[in-house]
């Protein structure tokens, strides 16, 4: 019986402690869809900022599938309560979401509890998270796609400038040519491409419209006026690199990458993701000399897809945050982005411009070299049917694929791919 | 012996309500909300306005519903019978067999069956990926040209349907094989005192007692093969899907890529109606013929 007691007490007083412990820290639930190099950081930066409000607040964060059933799972989590406090999103999926009423909007007053504000961002990554004048997310990064090169192939081959640099990327004449001359050096795959993935191929077709200043959608319409030709000429282009067996053929996301990494493709068009990976190996003594700079100006200018990775508060329906937990949430958002730049090491463009500022961020190679090129980003277009994964997205890739191994006409992927886009 | 009838009937009630509680909560209700939201423009989520049999006039002429449409019957035209019949033969093959060296083969046969989807691609697409899949550097070693199995649509239903067969065969066998089991060896040594060849064996006395698990197996392969997702979706990941589509790809897409939860709706309507009325006419069909190989 005495023993009982005791025990009882024990029982309570261990309770009573861990109850008090729990009312102390506030635990807030993450989603996020970062699975490669860059989760890896991502997970670093999360133990750091638990390390760092140790008792306070605890981050605790799960990685998802990336695209649709991500999204379909935001979705149908938001609408019964189920969602998480804190969630990753794409910038070019926002419209969709507010339209489908699943973000809370990120106020005035959450702006000045986090101390960060709209002068700290570049203009477009501002904008792209800003539908009718409210911020429905919090930028963190934008990662657009650049161009990797091996150094060694292209010195060998005499194709490499005095600063390091590709020759020709001037233009189209000149940067074929250095294609061209890596053929004749002997080297496989001049250029590794994800020629099997027309999501992917989105980024480059994308950013090769964008380098004639052709747009996807004008005043509702698809495609509309030269916008169709514009189209045209990238695919052709592209097509063209085919027939003349300068790029990998039927080639999926990473097969592309072991294609470049292990040296059978000389350059590589691909997100600025995959720097880690690049880092990674060679600090593993098992990568050539390599190098990433911004996409070759084929066309009038230069002009570079990206999408912003950006922090969102779910609305889950029927189930109020409290006043502790939003701040908790908000201190995280803070806290990351004031630290982002260790997730510039993940190959990302931090967005809080302090940060990309700073003079460690000017000093981080290869981010020094391809960081110029956020002067010509640019974004998807604003609509609820944009986004990666999105319908517009879905639609235009499907063709990509075709066209891009020679079986499909891009006059006839054009044709198609207006229609589709102006049935949705 | 006098039965209390209405106690009979409370017990029987009891113990079938929990199952008609679950099958009206799990299948009846969201049927029924299935039949409601596809008569809407409802969203993913939510409620919509009701438009009447819009949402299934556009089905019509729809070009990716026809597609899905197309592909889905071509997908089962290539599965459902060849798959039987492939299984059947493995059947008569393992049944020869005997003891230890039977239920070696045997597993053989059943272990792919196991393997959860996501298994099946990964190993068929080490097999046949374009640049690293094994099979191209056979090709290659073979003077062949390596061949986009999955990223060009001449391949791709076929490739898909070859790979299913080979995954879900192993179910099948084991129903045959217990039907091959069943047949009385009396049946046999009466054949072979009438001397009846190896062909006329199976022709007379094989085939008509297996027909019942044979048109059990056909229909089992039907209903399944129309509901087909999984290893279309796994197998043309960013490739051309939309060159791909069978129906619940198509219900798939609209529902959650495009959030219309009405078209979605529809769609999945139709698709219900077709399994119903296919795997009636082949039951029907199967049925009839039994009576003709007599």
């Amino acid at each position: 019986m005495f023993r009982m007691l005791k025990l009882a007490k024990c029982i309570v007083v261990a309770t009573a402690l861990c109850g008090s412990a729990a009312h102390a820290q506030e635990t807030v639930a993450w989603w996020d869809f970062l699975s490669g190099g860059d989760g890896v950081r991502m997970k670093q930066m999360i133990a750091d900022f638990n390390k760092a409000h140790e008792g306070k607040i605890k981050i605790e964060a799960t990685t998802l599938e990336w695209g649709t059933p991500f999204y379909s799972k935001v979705q149908t989590a938001a609408s019964v309560g189920e969602a998480p406090d804190i969630m990753t999103y794409h910038a070019s999926r926002i419209p969709l979401a507010v339209k489908q009423g699943i973000l809370q909007e990120i106020t005035a007053d959450d702006w000045s509890k986090m101390g960060l504000a709209k002068d700290a961002y570049a203009e477009t990554t501002w904008d792209a998270v800003t539908i009718d004048g409210k911020q429905y997310a919090v930028p963190f990064d934008t990662h657009p796609i650049v161009l990797y090169y091996n150094k060694d192939i292209l010195a060998k081959a005499g194709l490499l400038t005095e600063d390091g640099k590709p020759k020709g990327l001037d233009s189209r004449e000149n940067f074929e040519a250095t294609l061209q001359g890596l053929k004749k050096a002997g080297v496989k795959f001049p250029l590794g491409s994800v020629t099997a993935d027309g999501n992917f191929m989105f980024r480059t077709i994308y950013s090769l419209m964008g380098q004639q200043d052709g747009e996807l959608l004008t005043d509702g319409e698809f495609l509309a006026g030269d916008n169709a030709q514009k189209l045209q000429n990238a695919l052709a282009l592209l097509q063209g690199w085919t027939k003349e067996d300068l790029q990998s053929t039927y080639t999926d996301y990473p097969a592309t990458v072991a294609l470049f990494t292990s040296g059978e493709a000389a350059m590589m068009i691909n997100g600025v993701w995959e720097v880690p990976t690049m880092v990674d190996l060679h600090k593993q003594g098992k990568l050539f000399e390599w190098g990433a700079v911004e996409l070759p100006v084929l066309f009038k200018h230069a002009s570079t897809y990206a999408d912003s990775h950006t922090f969102a508060i779910p609305a889950n329906k029927g189930k109020d945050m409290t006043a502790d937990k939003r701040a908790a949430v908000l201190e995280v958002i803070s806290w990351l982005s004031k630290n982002s730049l260790y997730w510039a090491s993940a190959g990302h463009i931090p967005a809080y411009g302090p940060v990309t500022q700073s003079a460690e961020y000017k000093a981080m190679q290869p981010n020094a070299t391809y960081s110029p090129l956020t002067a010509n980003m640019i974004f998807d277009p604003k609509t609820p049917l944009a986004g990666v994964a999105g319908p517009i997205f879905d639609v235009m890739s499907n063709y990509f694929v075709p066209t891009l191994n020679n079986e499909m006409d891009p006059a006839k992927a054009v044709e198609e791919i207006k229609t589709e886009l102006n049935d949705l | 012996m006098l039965r209390n009838k209405r106690s009979e009937a409370l017990i029987a009630a009891v113990l079938v309500a929990p199952f008609v509680a679950i099958y009206g909560l799990v299948f009846i209700y969201p049927l029924t909300r299935l039949f409601l939201t596809s008569f809407t423009d409802a969203p993913l989520i939510g409620s919509g306005a009701y438009v009447g049999f819009d949402n299934y006039a556009r089905l019509w002429g729809e070009r990716r519903f026809d597609t899905a449409l197309w592909n889905t019957a071509y997908f089962v035209l290539l599965t459902v019978v060849p798959g039987t019949f492939t299984a059947f033969a493995i059947a008569l093959g393992i049944n020869r067999l005997a003891g230890r060296i039977q239920a070696f083969v045997l597993a053989l046969f059943f272990l792919p069956y196991i393997l959860p989807v996501s298994v099946v691609y990964l190993i068929w697409d080490w097999t046949l990926n374009f640049q690293f899949g094994i099979a191209m550097y056979l090709f290659d070693m073979v003077g062949i040209s390596r061949v986009p199995v999955f990223k060009s649509t001449g391949w791709f239903m076929p490739a898909v349907a070859f790979i299913t067969i080979w995954w879900t065969a192993g179910f099948s066998i084991l129903l045959f094989l217990a039907g091959l089991r069943s047949i009385p060896a009396e049946i046999y040594e009466a054949a072979a005192l009438d001397n009846a060849g190896r062909w006329a064996t199976f022709r007379q006395v094989t085939w008509p007692l297996m027909w019942p698990i044979t048109a059990l197996v056909l229909t089992i392969q039907l209903i399944l093969q129309l509901k087909i997702f999984d290893q279309v979706y796994l197998f043309s990941t960013g490739g051309r899907p939309n060159d791909n589509l069978v129906l619940v790809y198509y219900v798939f897409q609209r529902a959650f890529q495009s959030d219309q939860g009405g078209r979605a709706a529809a769609a999945a309507v139709v698709l219900f109606v077709i399994v119903i009325v296919v795997s009636v006419i082949n039951f029907q069909l199967t049925r009839l013929s039994k009576g003709g190989a007599r």
